[in-house]
C-alpha cells in the first residue's frame, strides 16, 4: 500500500536547503544519535520521545499549502490522497480549527473543481489531480477526464472532515459508476482503464458507498466472496485469492466487511484465525507481514483491523507508543522507519496508529472509514439528512 | 523505432517548444484553480511536457513523435496511469512491435519496482503478444533485488496461474528458502504451487510437513514456517492434533526445553482442538485444558509478554470450553 515516498525523497536532486524543509537529513547524518536510537529500538526502557505536536501540524499544513517541491512530481497525481492524508492528519490533531474559514473554502472548492459527472461514459468522481485539466476543459468531460476510485475515496473524505455537507457531489452518477468497476470475481479495479484490482478498491468501493449511504454500485455478496477466497492458509488477507497476506490488504477485507455489514460472514474458525495473525504483527512496533520490519503507517493497518474485530484491548500497552515517536522527525513528520525520511502518509498514519493507542488526547478514529469519529457523527447527520 | 530520445542515457533534453517538429502543437496549460491545494513546483522539463501531453490527449493524436512524448512524461512521472493508457491506445494504432515495449517496460520495471502502473502495463503486453516466457526471468531478477516485492510476487502468480508454468516454480522456491528461510513470501509461493498442482493428497502433505519440520528445526522462531505447518494441517483429516508425526516434534523439542512461542502456541490449538473434539476424555491424553493453561501463561509471562493479555484470554476461553465440554459430557451419562 505504501506509496514509496521514502525512495522519492532519497532519488531526488534538489537543493539541499529545500530538501531539508522537508526531510530529516540533519538526523540522517547524525550517527551517534542513529547508533543510539538503533541499539535501543530492542529495549523498553526508551528515551523519553516528547511528541512534537506544533511541529506536526506545521509538517501537514506546509503540503497543503505551499507548493511541494518538484522531486515529489512523482505524487502529481495522487495529489488529493496526500491532501486527503494532511487534512485528516490535522483533524486528528484537533487543528483544522487553526485554518481559516477562507482558506478551507478554498480547499472545498479545489476538491470540488476535481469531481467528474458523466454518466455517459460512467467515469463519475473525482481525479486525484489536475493533470489533465485546463482553461478549455473546465467543468467540462473530456479525454481520460476520469475519477478513479481511490481519489473519489479520499476527496469525500476530505470534504467532509473540511465540513462540507456533499451538497455538490453528484451521488447518483458516482454509484452509477462504481457499478462498471467491479468484475467478474468480486473486486473493483480503480479506473474506467488502464488501473489494476485488488483489494485496496474493494475498500474503497465500500467506503464510497458508505459515505453515500447506497450500495446500489457493488454486488455485496460477489464483492464478500472475493474477500472470503483472498484469506490466506495462515489467516491473514492478501491482495487476492492465493497472494500473500498483508495488513494492508487485511485492513482493506476487514473494513469493507465491516462497512457492508458483513464480518459475520467470517466463520468461527476464520475470525479467530485473523485476530491471531494480526496480533502476530506487534513486534517493536508493527510490521505487514510475518518476519518483516516494523513500519509506521502499520500500527493503523494493524491497529484500525484489530479494533474492528474487537482485538486491539488484547495488545493494549504503554510501550506501543514508542516505535512510532521513534519515527518521529525532528522537523514535524513520521517516517516508515527509525532514522528515515517522513511523508505525509506516514505521518497521517503516525497520528492515527497514536489515536488507537489513545496516546495525547488525539482525536478517537471511526477506523472503518480512516476519519475520525467526530466526522463519521457529521457524516450520519448528513445521511439523516437525506433520507 | 524513433522514440528513445528520453532514454536513460540521453542527457541532453530539449525542451518541447523548442523542437521544430512539435511547432503546429499549441502547448495547453494546467489549470489548477486559484487557490490548489497540495501542489508541485513542476520543473520546466515537466511542466513542458505535460503541457505539449494535455494537448496531444484533447487532439488523440496516435504518432511516433506522441508515442516518444508518453516515454518522456512517464518518466517524469511512471505513477501517471493515463499516460500509460495513452501510451498503449498509440501502440495499437500504430501496430507496433510489442517485443520492443517489453523490453523497454522491463527496463523501467527494474528501476521502478514498487510501481503499481508499470507492472500493469507489462500484464497487459505479456497479455497481447500472448507470450510469457520472459516474466520468470523478469520476477526473479526484480525478487534478486527486494526477495520479498509484492508486485513482483503478484505479477509471478498472475503468470504461473493464466500460462500454467508451475513447473520448476518448487524448485525456486526452495532455493529462495535455503537462501532466506524467515521469506513469507517464499512460504506463501510454496502454498500456492502445492494447492493449484497436485493438491494436499496424503502423500503431499507427508512430503511437505517432513519438509517444513526439516525448516521448523533449523531455525524454531520463524512465524512463516509455522503458518505454513498449521495451512497443511488444515488439510489433514485429523486437524491439528492427530497427525503423530506433527505431535512428536512438538513434544520432542518441548522436552528438550525448547519454548519457541510458536511452539507453545500449537500446543495450546491442540489442546484446545482435542477438548472441543473428545473433551479430553481419553485416558493418555497429554492435550488437556490444564495443560493449556499452563501454556498460556508460560506465554504470558515469559515467551510472549507482548501479547500477555491475548493469551489470559485464550486460557479462559479453553476452560470455559473444557467446563461446557465436561458438562455436556455429565448430562449425557446421568441420561
Amino acid at each position: 500500500m505504501c506509496y514509496e515516498m521514502n525512495q522519492l525523497h532519497l532519488e531526488a536532486s534538489e537543493s539541499t536547503e529545500i530538501q531539508n524543509l522537508y526531510t530529516s537529513k540533519f538526523w540522517a547524518c547524525n550517527f551517534k544519535k542513529d547508533k543510539f536510537l538503533r541499539s535501543n529500538i530492542k529495549m523498553c526502557a526508551l528515551p523519553n520521545i516528547e511528541f512534537e505536536r506544533d511541529l506536526h501540524r506545521k509538517y501537514l499544513n506546509r503540503f497543503l499549502h505551499h507548493s511541494m517541491p518538484s522531486f515529489l512530481a512523482n505524487m502529481d497525481t495522487n495529489r488529493t490522497v496526500l491532501a486527503y492524508f494532511c487534512i485528516a492528519g490535522l483533524d486528528i490533531l484537533d487543528d483544522l480549527d487553526k485554518i481559516s474559514e477562507e482558506r478551507k473554502q478554498q480547499m472545498i472548492d479545489w476538491v470540488y473543481q476535481l469531481q467528474v459527472c458523466n454518466a455517459e461514459e460512467l467515469v463519475s468522481g473525482f481525479q486525484g489531480s489536475t493533470t489533465l485539466n485546463t482553461m478549455d476543459n473546465n467543468n467540462q468531460n473530456s479525454t481520460y477526464k476520469w475519477g478513479h476510485i481511490a481519489t473519489t475515496y479520499s476527496s469525500l473524505l476530505s470534504l467532509l472532515i473540511l465540513g462540507d455537507n456533499l451538497d455538490r457531489v453528484d451521488r447518483k452518477g458516482i454509484v452509477q459508476s462504481l457499478r462498471s468497476l467491479q468484475l467478474e470475481d468480486g473486486s473493483f479495479k480503480g479506473a474506467k482503464e488502464g488501473a489494476e484490482n485488488d483489494m485496496r478498491f474493494v475498500f474503497c468501493a465500500a467506503a464510497v458507498s458508505y459515505i453515500l449511504n447506497d450500495w446500489s454500485g457493488i454486488d455485496v455478496e460477489k464483492m464478500v466472496d472475493f474477500v472470503l477466497k483472498s484469506i490466506s492458509y495462515d489467516g491473514g488477507i492478501g491482495q487476492g485469492p492465493d497472494l500473500e497476506s498483508h495488513c494492508g490488504s487485511t485492513f482493506c477485507a476487514v473494513a469493507a466487511l465491516a462497512l457492508s455489514n458483513n464480518l459475520e460472514k467470517l466463520s468461527k474458525d476464520q475470525f479467530h484465525n485473523l485476530r491471531r495473525w494480526l496480533l502476530y504483527r506487534l513486534d517493536t512496533g508493527f510490521n505487514g507481514r510475518p518476519n518483516k520490519p516494523s513500519d509506521t503507517c502499520y500500527s493503523f493497518w494493524t491497529g484500525g483491523a484489530l479494533k474492528i474485530l474487537n482485538a486491539y484491548q488484547f495488545i493494549e500497552s504503554d510501550d506501543n507508543p514508542q516505535f512510532v515517536l521513534m519515527t518521529q522527525d525532528r522537523y514535524g513528520g513520521f517516517s516508515k522507519w527509525v532514522n528515515s525520511v517522513p511523508d505525509p502518509m506516514h505521518t497521517y498514519f503516525g497520528l492515527a496508529g497514536l489515536s488507537l493507542m489513545n496516546y495525547e488526547n488525539l482525536k478517537p478514529l471511526f477506523c472503518e472509514l480512516n476519519c475520525t469519529k467526530e466526522v463519521h457523527d457529521r457524516l450520519m447527520t448528513i445521511h439523516n439528512q437525506w433520507s | 523505432m524513433s522514440d528513445n530520445s528520453s532514454d536513460e542515457c540521453d542527457t541532453q533534453h530539449v525542451l518541447y517548444k523548442n523542437r521544430p517538429e512539435w511547432s503546429d502543437i499549441t502547448p495547453l496549460k494546467q489549470n489548477d484553480g486559484e487557490h490548489p491545494v497540495a501542489a508541485i513546483d513542476y520543473t520546466e522539463e515537466f511542466e513542458d511536457c505535460f503541457d505539449y501531453f494535455r494537448a496531444v490527449v484533447q487532439k488523440k493524436e496516435y504518432s511516433e513523435r506522441t508515442l516518444e512524448l508518453t516515454k518522456t512524461a512517464a518518466s517524469l512521472n511512471p505513477a501517471n496511469y493515463t499516460v500509460w493508457q495513452f501510451r498503449r491506445e498509440i501502440l495499437k494504432a500504430l501496430n507496433k512491435d510489442l517485443n520492443e515495449e517489453l523490453e523497454y517496460i522491463g527496463k523501467v520495471i527494474l528501476k521502478q519496482t514498487k510501481n503499481y502502473q508499470v507492472w500493469h502495463h507489462r500484464r497487459i503486453i505479456v497479455e497481447w503478444l500472448q507470450d510469457p516466457s520472459k516474466e520468470k526471468y523478469l520476477t526473479e531478477k526484480s525478487l534478486s533485488e527486494d526477495a520479498k516485492n509484492y508486485h513482483a510476487w503478484q505479477h509471478r502468480q498472475w503468470v504461473i496461474k493464466t500460462y500454467n508454468l508451475y513447473d520448476g516454480e518448487l524448485e525456486y522456491v526452495d532455493q529462495l528458502l535455503q537462501d532466506d528461510v524467515k521469506n513469507n513470501s517464499a512460504w506463501n509461493q510454496r502454498y500456492f504451487v502445492v494447492n493449484n498442482t497436485t493438491g494436499f493428497t496424503q502423500e503431499t502433505l507427508n512430503r511437505e510437513i517432513d519438509y517444513t519440520l526439516g525448516k521448523i528445526r533449523i531455525l524454531m522462531e520463524n512465524e512463516s514456517a509455522w503458518n505454513y505447518l498449521r495451512g497443511l494441517l488444515l488439510h489433514d483429516k485429523g486437524g491439528l492434533s492427530r497427525n503423530e508425526k506433527v505431535t512428536d516434534f512438538c513434544e520432542t523439542f518441548y522436552e528438550q526445553g525448547n519454548r519457541s512461542p510458536f511452539l507453545l502456541a500449537l500446543i495450546v490449538d491442540i489442546c484446545s482442538e482435542k477438548i472441543t473434539n473428545n473433551g479430553g476424555g481419553d485416558g493418555n491424553n497429554v492435550y488437556t485444558s490444564a495443560r493449556a493453561k499452563e501454556l498460556c501463561n508460560a506465554l504470558a509471562t515469559q515467551y510472549d509478554t507482548i501479547r500477555a493479555k491475548y493469551w489470559l484470554h485464550i486460557s479462559e476461553t479453553i476452560e470455559n470450553q473444557a467446563n461446557e465440554q465436561n458438562s455436556m459430557d455429565e448430562s449425557s451419562t446421568t441420561n
